[in-house]
């Protein structure tokens, strides 16, 4: 497959304006994004993300290392790259909100340089796209951020450029626009074959619309994995035990202290111990703790594990994420 | 053919911006007519009555360049805050036609746009002092063009500096007062004002419209220094303006507010 975004290395510090104190951003970042896949930009307020969308787009420049799209350098040749990448970077931000929605698209269409002609088709086919055919005339302003949120995506569609990158896109917008957004999304990716870059907190989306996901956590990768993989990875380690008696005092202690991010529910009718296993061998020591007060386990099931689950793990680090 | 799409784009977004804040524009041209008031009444009750004519046709023509030279360098200045505060400074940078050509083709429709309301202001004063000025388009427009390369480059400087130092706006406030420095203050009296932005061409414009002078009735060697004045500020805006982005660039400025 064509890499159409290639992240080599790089690394992006800041002096803090106050203190004179350094602060690394991001640290030996390297990826590739090929033609036609989702990738997931993930990770907590301050992890590097953004930074790392600002260095593609070329409006910030990395200390060391090197970031090429569709095989030309961000840096050297900024403004050819730009015909290969668009970006939605604020949300609804990043629209004029005195301008009426066709004024906007026209004047962003224009600023890429496109002639009346084209713009007019290109816009006519995106109103037509995004269902704002309504709208067209009416000023930003007194749309809704979820109209406005799909008019900023838009925008970001006008060039027909092989890579997009897209902030927080479904950021506060209701379940409709949600799911109208994310339907737009797959066929920008799959029946157009365009490179899109997400960055977002809503992991539901993420786990929908991503093929692969990279999440950065102090300003370094931490995982780069496909969705399905990390999701079968924690799956096959995450058990919800019945028992057929309660636990004592004393073994509900040892199992906080053994399995910290386990969960015991007490009940009359069927105690169950949830647990997501570092380690497959560690569901000895889970056993040990039933064994030695004689508990019966009536059954064993593996459960379902969400993305956001699967994310929480991986940031805290509190589990062996390695892949085999 | 590109750079005519931009600028068809940017002088349309311009026009339709003023249209829907037409009551600002209105106050603001009703301002400049008001501050014109000020000076006429000020000639007409405590001036000179030998030099009465002078006086009123330099200061129409002094408050005509005041106002076309800061709503057009100001504009700029003000549009890179406005821009960086409503988040769409960076969706421009993300323009493969670079933002100073951007920011060009805004500067050229905001100064013809201005151009129209300052002749509406010209010939408001023009009927309210009774003073008629000789226009001589041919020889204004070609002098006036010239000098607003030197305003461009200017304004350039203007929004580089707004990029990275966003609390601009105090300097600005003060630069209106600069500006009027540079073109009420005449070349006579302060003749090293010749190497300052645009004053050589108000004043050329100014001797042409008070004397009813030609294209070639002014000598040739202040078209040369004209000339040197508006190129050395363009390049030296442009230079400044790009060095500006570099540094917010490196430390992450173009988002910020």
């Amino acid at each position: 497959m064509d890499k159409i975004i290639e992240v080599q290395g790089i690394n992006k510090t800041f002096l803090k304006r106050k203190t004179k104190e350094t602060v690394t951003a991001v640290k030996d970042i390297s990826f590739d994004v090929h033609r036609g896949e989702v990738l997931g930009l993930l990770g907590p307020n301050g992890a590097g993300k953004t930074s790392t969308i600002k260095m593609i787009c070329g409006l910030l420049q990395p200390n060391s290392g090197a970031i090429y799209i569709n095989g030309l350098d961000i840096r050297k040749k900024r403004l050819k790259a730009l015909r290969h990448i668009s970006a939605v970077l604020e949300g609804n931000r990043n629209l004029y909100w005195r301008l009426t929605v066709r004024e906007n698209l026209e004047y962003f269409a224009g600023n890429r340089g496109l002639s009346r002609k084209e713009i007019a088709a290109r816009v006519d086919q995106l109103i037509g796209q995004f269902r704002l055919k309504e709208k067209e005339n009416e000023l930003v302003n007194g749309l809704s951020r979820g109209m406005q949120q799909k008019l900023a995506i838009a925008v970001a569609l006008l060039a027909e450029t092989q890579a997009i990158l897209l902030d927080e896109p479904t950021l506060g917008l209701d379940v409709e626009i949600s799911y109208e957004l994310r339907e737009i999304i797959k066929t920008v990716a799959k029946e157009e074959q365009r490179t899109i870059i997400i960055s977002s907190h809503d992991m539901p989306v993420v786990q929908e619309l991503c093929d692969r996901t990279i999440i950065i956590n102090k300003g370094t990768v931490v995982v780069d994995e496909k969705v399905e993989n990390l999701l079968k990875l924690f799956e096959t380690r995450a058990y919800s035990i019945k028992l057929c008696s309660e636990l004592s005092p004393s073994q509900q202690k040892k199992l906080d202290v053994s399995f910290p991010l386990s969960t015991y529910k007490g009940s009359f009718r069927q105690p169950v111990v949830e647990v997501n296993l570092e380690r497959s061998e560690d569901i000895y020591d889970l056993f040990d703790i039933f064994k030695a007060e004689g508990t019966v386990v009536e059954s064993i099931d593996r459960t379902s594990i969400d993305f956001e689950q699967v994310f929480m793990e991986i940031v805290k680090g509190e589990n062996n994420y390695a892949m085999a | 053919m590109q750079w005519l799409n931009l600028l068809t784009s940017n002088f349309r977004k311009e026009y339709i911006e003023m249209k829907r804040y037409l009551p600002n524009t209105l106050a603001l041209l009703l301002t400049f007519y008001i501050i014109f008031l000020g000076a006429f009444f000020g000639i007409v009750f405590i001036g000179d009555p030998s030099s009465f004519e002078a006086n009123v046709q330099y200061s129409i023509i002094s408050v005509v360049f005041w106002s076309l030279t800061m709503m057009t360098m100001n504009f700029i200045g003000f549009s890179v805050i406005t821009e960086a505060m409503r988040g769409t400074l960076e969706q421009l940078y993300m323009s493969p036609m670079g933002v100073w050509k951007i920011m060009l083709t805004r500067i050229v429709g905001q100064f013809a746009l201005q151009s129209v309301l300052m002749v509406i202001l010209l010939f408001a004063a023009m009927l309210t002092s009774g003073q008629w000025l000789s226009l001589n388009p041919v020889t204004t427009i070609p002098i006036i063009l010239v000098t607003m390369v030197s305003m461009v480059g200017v304004s350039f400087m203007i929004a580089g500096l707004a990029i990275i130092v966003k609390q601009i706006q105090a300097f600005l406030q003060i630069f209106q007062f600069v500006l009027m420095g540079l073109v009420f203050v005449p070349l006579s009296i302060a003749p090293f004002l010749v190497f300052a932005p645009f004053v050589k061409g108000v004043n050329m414009v100014r001797t042409v419209m008070m004397e009813n002078l030609t294209l070639t009735q002014l000598p040739w060697t202040d078209y040369g220094i004209l000339a040197a004045n508006s190129a050395i500020y363009l390049v030296l805006g442009l230079i400044v303006f790009h060095r500006c982005e570099k540094i917010a660039m490196q430390k992450g400025l173009l988002g910020q507010y």
